[in-house]
């Protein structure tokens, strides 16, 4: 047992003192008003250390990510550049963090705009979902309804078809192989489950509840809601356009949008999205540790196709027979 | 929004930063910090109309605070407060008292963070940005537990000094 307070607060802030050790703590607490600041500073100290090395790792992973992405064939001189250019990229983002941003929000704030406008012009999207990582929170606050609901259709491999007004179409598979269908037109939401009657609601999130991100008003599946709740929530960086060695066609370069979650909200902690610069096409999204449940996922969609889908796509009727049961919520 | 609410945001914009160290340093994990703060911010601009604008607004927002980690403890069931209320209501007056200095020199952190040897940049990562304690951190880098904690007070130590001393040349503290 130590009796260094210094050590003490310092170990207590890493949640690493014994029951004896804390109670030693608390004793020294209030024998000094000195020792009581001298708490309150370290714990500041340490609050903002978490802030510091979380902005530290997202830029790091930006650069990390950018090298991972870059085609193979390159010829080796460029990668001088594009070192450099990565470099160049990493040290706007840390800059913008270091002088207050006013700039970066501006073109933030525009970027997202642009991005959110761009959903509407697209032609309807095809993403397919992976899960990369699901870690079981330390903390489980799973409400205890959440509990005793049956298991959720798996979300890894799912397919995911988007049209802008929040349209969706997620087609998950279940174990025993059969297709669990929810959706959005736009006016409704519905869900079509292997069994039972279709259920069809005007609630536009009554059957998002078993999907990663209803929590947190981050849904995965309406995107531009989703780009909304980013603005607001959200300590949203832009990456530049890469400058590139001009083979590669302007319709090619992509940007990259990494957006880590501001304190006092909640969701998924870090969001990333690599979009087309010139369409605004959004190829891939990531979710760091979005929490689901009791669980911390990390989700990769990725863009497989963009096509025009027929009309009614988005109905529910385009995705069961019509001998099936609907049943109006 | 309207300007009270506009106000009440922006109060609470500025004191965020103690009032999150304070729930921090009571829930001692930063997802549970996060659930807290949001249930603080939610609580503070819904009451301020009760706010006395006479008294200090981190006070009140840390009073607020208190009150919100009771009830999130109360829900979680298994944990409890370490401190008893007379200890925390001591460490509330010592984060207001504090914070004014303290933000101010914690604004050369990024910078002294640079500065520190890779070795200790890596223990950082682990601590707060993968958020493993030090028993993890020493499974992860096969050193003992009680070396992991004590690098880390150290390193927080050398940034201690690093900030105070910037912020002394700087001019910020007093």
């Amino acid at each position: 047992m130590t009796s260094d307070i210094q050590e003490l607060i310092s170990r207590y802030l890493d949640a690493d003192l014994t029951e004896f050790e804390q109670e030693e703590l608390q004793r020294l607490l209030r024998s000094s008003s000195q020792y009581v600041d001298d708490f309150a500073r370290a714990a500041q100290l340490h609050d903002r250390l978490h802030g510091e090395m979380t902005v530290n790792a997202m830029a790091e992973d930006v650069v990390s990510r950018s090298e991972f992405a870059r085609p193979v064939q390159r010829k080796v001189f460029k990668s001088f550049a594009w070192i450099a250019g990565t470099v160049t990229a990493a040290l706007f983002i840390l800059g913008m963090g270091w002088f207050g941003a006013d700039f970066s929000t501006r073109v933030t704030a525009g970027e997202l705009d642009r991005l959110i406008a761009a959903q509407a012009s697209s032609l309807d999207r095809i993403y397919r979902i992976a899960v990369e990582e699901s870690v079981q929170g330390k903390n489980d606050p799973t409400p205890s309804d959440e509990r005793i609901r049956p298991p959720k259709p798996p979300i890894n491999g799912a397919t995911l078809y988007v049209r802008h007004g929040n349209q969706f179409v997620l087609v998950r598979t279940a174990n025993d192989g059969r297709s669990f269908v929810t959706g959005s037109d736009g006016r409704t939401s519905w869900a079509v489950r292997p069994d039972g009657p279709v259920r069809v609601s005007h609630d536009l999130s009554r059957f998002n509840r078993d999907l990663p991100g209803h929590e947190n008003d981050v849904p995965l599946f309406q995107m531009e809601q989703g780009l909304e709740q980013l603005r607001h929530a959200y300590d949203v960086r832009v990456l530049p356009a890469e400058t590139d060695d001009g083979d590669t066609a302007a319709e090619q370069a992509e940007r990259f949008i990494v957006a880590v979650k501001k304190k006092g909200h909640r969701g998924p902690q870090r969001v990333e999205i690599t979009y087309a610069e010139k369409s605004g096409l959004i190829r891939e999204m990531r979710f760091v540790k979005m929490p689901y449940g009791p669980e911390r996922l990390t989700i990769r969609m990725t863009l497989t196709d963009e096509r025009e889908l027929a009309a009614d796509f988005f109905s529910h009727a385009s995705h069961h027979s019509t001998d099936r049961a609907v049943e109006e919520e | 929004m309207d300007d009270q609410t506009r106000k009440a945001t922006r109060y609470w914009t500025l004191a965020q930063p103690v009032v999150s160290a304070f729930v921090g340093s009571l829930v001692r994990d930063f997802a549970a910090r996060d659930d807290v703060l949001q249930e603080t911010a939610v609580a503070v601009i819904e009451s301020f109309d009760r706010y006395d604008e006479s008294r200090p607004f981190v006070g009140w927002a840390l009073g607020i605070a208190q009150n919100q980690v009771r009830l999130y403890l109360r829900r979680r069931q298994r944990d409890r407060l370490v401190f008893d209320d007379d200890v925390v209501l001591l460490l509330a007056e010592a984060f207001e008292a504090t914070a004014p200095e303290e933000q101010r020199s914690l604004a050369f952190l990024r910078d002294c963070l640079q500065r520190l040897p890779e070795r200790s940049r890596e223990l950082c990562e682990l601590r707060y940005f993968r958020d493993l304690k030090p028993s993890s951190i020493a499974n992860a880098l096969g050193m003992a537990p009680n070396s992991v904690a004590k690098a880390l007070q150290r390193i927080r130590d050398q940034l201690r000094e690093c900030v105070s001393s910037k912020a002394a040349t700087e001019g910020v503290t007093g």
